[in-house]
């Protein structure tokens, strides 16, 4: 028999599925009914992306309960792999109960159920395992599955202090004490807090070990600190933090808030006489002054707390009208500057203080302005970099007219080049320490354009970055500033090129791939052909599948590690990652780009039908980071990534939804399938839909909803993109149910081609004998009457030649046009999706909808025009960009940053190249692909 | 100055702004949670008290008898935390978990041979050159001799527990030994 096996796992370990297969088959040939070579064949099919035979052999196998180890072994990789979590639980489940004294069934059951955060079943498992095996961590592992299922937001709300007290009950019954283990420490005292029970958790966590625990494991100590807090040892908290100050130098600055919130612990409880409070709290004022002017003399320049406790205290005070001395506050500023001006993290540190105003603010910019461009060394030039920062917060609206701001940027450009001698000598994959001065004055130029409407500012940020990124080559900074100017003048291929520049990895594609892909399909050229982007948006989104093939793995391995602290934060992972808002934005991004790229048949409407609905019952996580983009715009404006963000509208949970709503409504008319038909197809489990209590009510009333929060997401363009596709399906919905044909003929089609695929019948379908001859054969209701399409589904395409003439001549930045070009576009593609059924002929007699097909007519031929006009007019622009003449634009506009060396004439001459080639590009692009599709569905 | 605290998983969503720097990787996903999964308590971040990510370390406690020590994986400060004594504060602390948690003999890591200030700054913190490890890194291309860019030092400061200084060696730099050498 060994000898037989041994080389399918070889061949398996190897990655070769298909001698796999074959060996397989050779053993089947002699032994039908072997269950360990028929999973372990099903797992080469699995692999080698054979779903629907592997299918066959998988349902077999589970039909047959195997309780063997080498099979469910097997059976686990091949059910995983088919996102099949559900049938792993019941297949160990049965197996457990087969060989209820096996303990390494058990244990797997364990997992399996973990594997899908099934904590009531968990529970019970290792209630049961902790009484035939005794071994104690079965017992935590109740304890464990016992609070997330009181976390879990599915349990009743009843239930919840049952399970923690029944958790509390457990621990309590461990022969050892939780504190021989840190994690279990670390669970004891979770639940008790959890519960409620603080005074036994402070006794728990204060006991001579509990004491070892906390300065040893950071994660108790932190627990620690918590449960002193719910216990409301303020000024406890205070003394044992100014012990900690002064004896131990322990720097951290939870210490530090210790003991300012100690200070002012009087004042802040509810209900307090806030004269004697203020009394008593003035008095702790001149101690806790006291106590961080120690430190402030003790640690020189080497460690900024006690400055930063100094400008946290005045803060307060002032707060609290406790404040005595009106100069405190600026000259604590200004020491902080001269210590620390020359680090960069200066800036951020001030910013809470700084929001200063009348003779403050004047004391306080005088400061800052003594500081000259003039260095002769890093910190140096970090005091002027922080000062331009300082001063830059707080100009006010009168102070930031275009001349005085180009007249900011050139200065900070130029001592931007005069900074980069003083790293010249620095290898240039090394930071240039002038960098900060290239940001900000970039951040001006944009400043300028936002305010103004002129683009040419935006040249200048584009060159002297570009500059600033040969000098610079890492900085990512640098890079993402760049990606944003170039998304705005409607140059993808120079955004991509930066965005490649960063080297984006692993589950950065989450949290950074926004910077790209929002909007991308505006930047798209799938129509004819080129798919740079839509291979970017698959790229990218590899990570999502990691997260679900991976991270649940370690979940079981804390469990059996016994890292019980690490457990709550790992599912939250998995969660964020599986229900993340960018993932879904990318696909919904690549749906767009898809549309008009493919032939959109049954294949592309039925599988993008499946999974946006599946989308539509998530509750998202937003993992975006946009805090990476540095903002140094005055807080009296937007920020420079709203400034920034195309259409000044970002994508968030609204604008998914909306287009959600959108394409699920028109795949749904557009498909044969329903939900009965769909559950049939189906392969891995039902995602399990969220807990908003929205996926409750019925799909139909969900799509039309509209609301007016995730409107507000929405460009105007957009809205008015919405409001097309919502009259256009509304139009067409009761001829689209009407000529569906029924649900027992599509299900005969759909086993026809799996026979004909895998010669097996599809599973559990029981199809009634005449299904396959009804055929769309006689209804018993008539066809519905056919009325005019509303007059806004036409009116439509004439707005949107009428905007797009505004765009074409107008001031608007190049994403505008792009936008409303790929929009109309977008809007034509619809009309097919949704027109292509009464395409056939036969559909038209059937039904009787010979009207229908009229009216069908004259709207594609009035859209189709329109595009093809709005090709025209793009090509045509597109003629004009790569010319001498743009070029000359180009570095006309950049006549304030070019200099005799360096950023030269040359170095602008070729960023003008590079920008109107990529204009050119894109516009040729879009118009080319935009007749292509106007050819297609004419 | 800053608030140290444990590694969570979740920060993987924040660390970028540390992370897209030369010296530093960005592994994947089940790399930072096997970490958390076997050594949480020797994973740790420092943020600023907006709480923003200054940096992290990440180590692993690994060998026994009188092998038995720390290991620093990964160590890196955001570009705008830098010298500020972060990385100061980490590692004194992982030598602490390595001496107080896991009775180690020393605490050693390995650094790219052309990683300068690093180099410097282990140095600066007790730390020597126990041998040299011949093709432990990829290429990154920075123009240095292809040997130094791809070579690493294994770097080691002993512990309390190692009063006579057993772990580690004068002449290390010298001692040259193949990738597959080391664990
Ligand atoms: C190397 C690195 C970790 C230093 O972090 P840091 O928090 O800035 O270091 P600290 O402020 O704690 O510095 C401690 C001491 O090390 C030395 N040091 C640190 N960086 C130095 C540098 N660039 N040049 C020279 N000495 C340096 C100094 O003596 C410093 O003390 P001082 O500032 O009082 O003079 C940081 O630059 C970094 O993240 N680099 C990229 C990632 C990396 O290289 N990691 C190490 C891989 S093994």
């Amino acid at each position: 028999m060994d000898r037989q096996i041994r080389p399918i796992y070889e061949a398996l370990d190897t990655n070769s599925n298909k001698s796999a297969i074959l060996a397989c088959n050779k053993v089947l040939k002699k032994q039908p009914n072997n269950l360990l070579v028929k999973a372990l064949k099903a797992l080469a099919l699995v692999r080698s992306q054979k779903v629907e035979e592997a299918l066959v052999l998988c349902d077999e196998v589970l039909a047959a309960k195997p309780a063997d180890e080498a099979t469910l072994a097997a059976m686990m990789h091949v059910l995983r792999g088919l996102g099949r979590h559900m049938d792993m639980v019941t297949m160990y489940d049965d197996a457990y109960k087969q060989q209820p004294a096996n303990e390494e069934l058990g244990t797997q059951t364990f997992f399996a159920n973990v594997r899908i955060g099934n904590w009531k079943a968990a529970q019970q498992i290792a209630t049961k395992m902790h009484k035939q095996f005794q071994d104690e961590h079965y017992l935590y592992w109740n304890v464990m599955s016992a609070l997330l299922q009181a976390k879990d937001p599915n349990t009743p709300e009843t239930l919840r202090p049952v399970l923690l007290k029944l958790a509390q009950r457990l621990v309590s019954q461990s022969p050892t004490p939780s504190y021989y283990n840190a994690d279990r420490f670390h669970l004891h005292v979770t639940v008790l807090k959890e519960l409620g029970l603080y005074d036994e958790a402070y006794e728990l966590i204060e006991s001579e070990a509990g004491k070892i625990i906390c300065s040893q494991f950071l994660m108790c100590e932190e627990l620690r600190r918590e449960i002193w807090k719910l216990k409301g040892l303020t000024k406890e908290a205070g003394e044992r933090a100014e012990q900690q100050i002064l004896e131990v130098k322990d720097r951290n600055w939870l210490e530090f808030l210790a003991v300012l919130d100690a200070t002012f612990a009087d004042l802040t409880v509810e209900g307090a006489d806030v004269e004697s409070a203020k009394g008593s709290s003035s008095e702790r004022i001149t101690q806790t002054r006291e106590l961080f002017g120690k430190v402030v003399e003790q640690d020189g320049v080497k460690d900024r707390s006690g400055h930063l406790a100094l400008l946290e205290l005045e803060k307060r005070c002032r707060h609290h009208g406790l404040a005595t001395d009106s100069t405190t506050l600026t000259s604590l500023l200004e020491s902080y500057f001269q210590h620390f001006g020359g680090k960069a993290c200066c800036f951020e540190d001030l910013k809470p203080y700084i929001e200063l105003e009348g003779e403050d603010l004047a004391t306080w910019t005088s400061v800052l302005e003594k500081q000259t461009a003039q260095a002769t060394s890093v910190p140096d030039l970090w005091r002027f970099i922080n000062a331009q920062k300082l001063l830059r917060y707080n100009l006010t609206e009168a102070q930031l007219t275009p001349e005085a701001e180009t007249q900011r940027a050139v200065q900070c450009l130029n001592a931007y080049l005069e900074g980069l001698h003083l790293g010249k000598d620095l290898p240039s994959y090394e930071l240039q320490p002038a960098d900060d001065l290239a940001v900000l004055a970039a951040q001006i130029f944009v400043n300028i354009w936002k305010r103004t409407g002129d683009q040419t500012p935006l040249y200048n940020a584009a060159a002297l970055l570009e500059y600033a990124t040969t000098k610079s080559k890492m900085s990512y900074q640098i890079r993402l500033h760049l990606i944003r100017i170039y998304r705005l003048l409607g140059l993808p291929s120079l955004a991509l090129e930066h965005y490649r520049g960063i080297n984006v990895k692993q589950v950065q594609n989450d949290t950074l791939s926004h910077f790209l892909l929002s909007r991308a399909s505006t930047f798209s050229l799938a129509a004819t052909g080129d798919i740079t982007y839509t291979n970017e948006c698959m790229e990218t989104s590899r990570i999502y599948v990691s997260n679900s093939e991976e991270t649940s793995e370690f979940i079981v391995r804390a469990f059996g590690g016994e890292k019980y602290s690490q457990i709550p934060d790992f599912i939250l992972f998995e969660e964020c990652l599986d229900n993340s808002l960018q993932r879904d934005l990318i696909k919904m991004e690549h749906v767009r780009m898809r549309i008009a790229h493919e032939a959109i048949n049954s294949e592309l409407v039925d599988m993008e039908l499946i999974e946006l609905k599946f989308i539509f019952d998530r509750l998202h996580h937003d993992n975006r980071d946009f805090s990476i983009l540095a903002n140094y715009q005055p807080r009296c404006g937007a920020s420079f990534i709203d400034q920034t963000e195309s259409l000044e509208k970002t994508p968030g949970f609204g604008w998914l939804w909306v287009f959600l709503k959108i394409y699920i409504k028109a795949f749904q008319l557009a498909s044969d399938l329903d939900d009965t038909v769909e559950d049939k197809l189906l392969i891995g489990d039902r995602p399990k839909p969220s807990n908003d209590p929205e996926t409750k009510l019925p799909l139909k009333e969900r799509l039309t909803k509209r609301k007016q929060e995730e409107i507000n997401e929405l460009s105007s363009d957009e809205a008015a993109f919405y409001d097309y596709a919502s009259a256009l399906s509304e139009w067409l919905t009761p001829y689209h149910d009407y000529a569906r044909p029924p649900p027992s003929v599509v299900l005969a089609e759909a086993a026809k081609l799996t026979e004909q695929k895998t010669g097996h019948t599809l599973k559990g379908l029981e199809l009634p004998p005449d299904a396959a001859t009804n055929g769309n054969g006689k209804k018993d209701e008539e066809p519905p009457a056919v009325v005019e399409p509303p007059a806004s589904i036409s009116k439509h395409f004439d707005d949107v030649l009428q905007r797009f003439k505004e765009v074409l001549d107008g001031k608007a930045v190049p994403f505008e046009l792009l936008h409303v070009v790929t929009l109309a576009q977008e809007a034509y593609l619809l009309f097919a999706i949704e027109t292509t059924r009464f395409k056939t002929a036969s559909v038209i007699k059937q039904n009787k909808f010979g009207g229908l097909s009229q009216h069908i007519k004259d709207i594609r031929n009035k859209s189709t025009a329109v595009i093809n006009e709005m090709s025209g007019a793009l090509l045509n622009r597109a003629e004009s960009e790569a010319t001498q003449e743009s070029r000359k634009a180009v570095i006309e506009a950049c006549k304030p940053i070019i200099h005799e060396s360096g950023l030269d004439h040359d170095f602008v001459l070729n960023v003008a190249k590079k920008i109107t080639d990529a204009r050119k590009q894109i516009y040729d692009g879009i118009g080319k692909g935009m007749a292509k599709l106007a050819k297609t569905y004419a | 100055m800053s608030v140290t605290r444990s590694f969570k998983a979740t920060d993987l969503f924040k660390f970028n702004h540390i992370n897209l720097d030369l010296w530093t990787e960005t592994y994947a996903i089940s790399f930072y949670l096997s970490y958390l999964s076997r050594w949480p308590d020797m994973c740790a971040v420092q943020e600023t008290p907006q709480g923003r990510m200054m940096g992290y370390v990440i180590g692993k406690a690994e060998g026994t008898g009188t092998e038995r020590h720390g290991h620093v994986t990964a160590l890196s400060v955001a570009p705008e935390y830098r010298r500020l004594g972060v990385s100061r504060r980490f590692m004194a602390w992982l030598e602490k978990v390595s001496d107080e948690n896991y009775r180690g003999l020393f605490v050693d890591l390995y650094v790219r041979c052309v990683n300068f200030a690093a180099i410097k700054m282990y140095e600066g913190m007790g730390y020597s050159v126990y041998r040299r490890v011949r093709e432990y890194y990829s290429n990154l291309g920075l123009g240095h001799s292809v040997r130094d860019e791809e070579d690493g030092f294994d770097m080691r400061k002993p512990l309390p527990r190692d009063p006579m200084r057993r772990s580690v060696r004068s002449n290390g730099r010298d001692i040259v030994v193949s990738a597959n050498e080391v664990p």
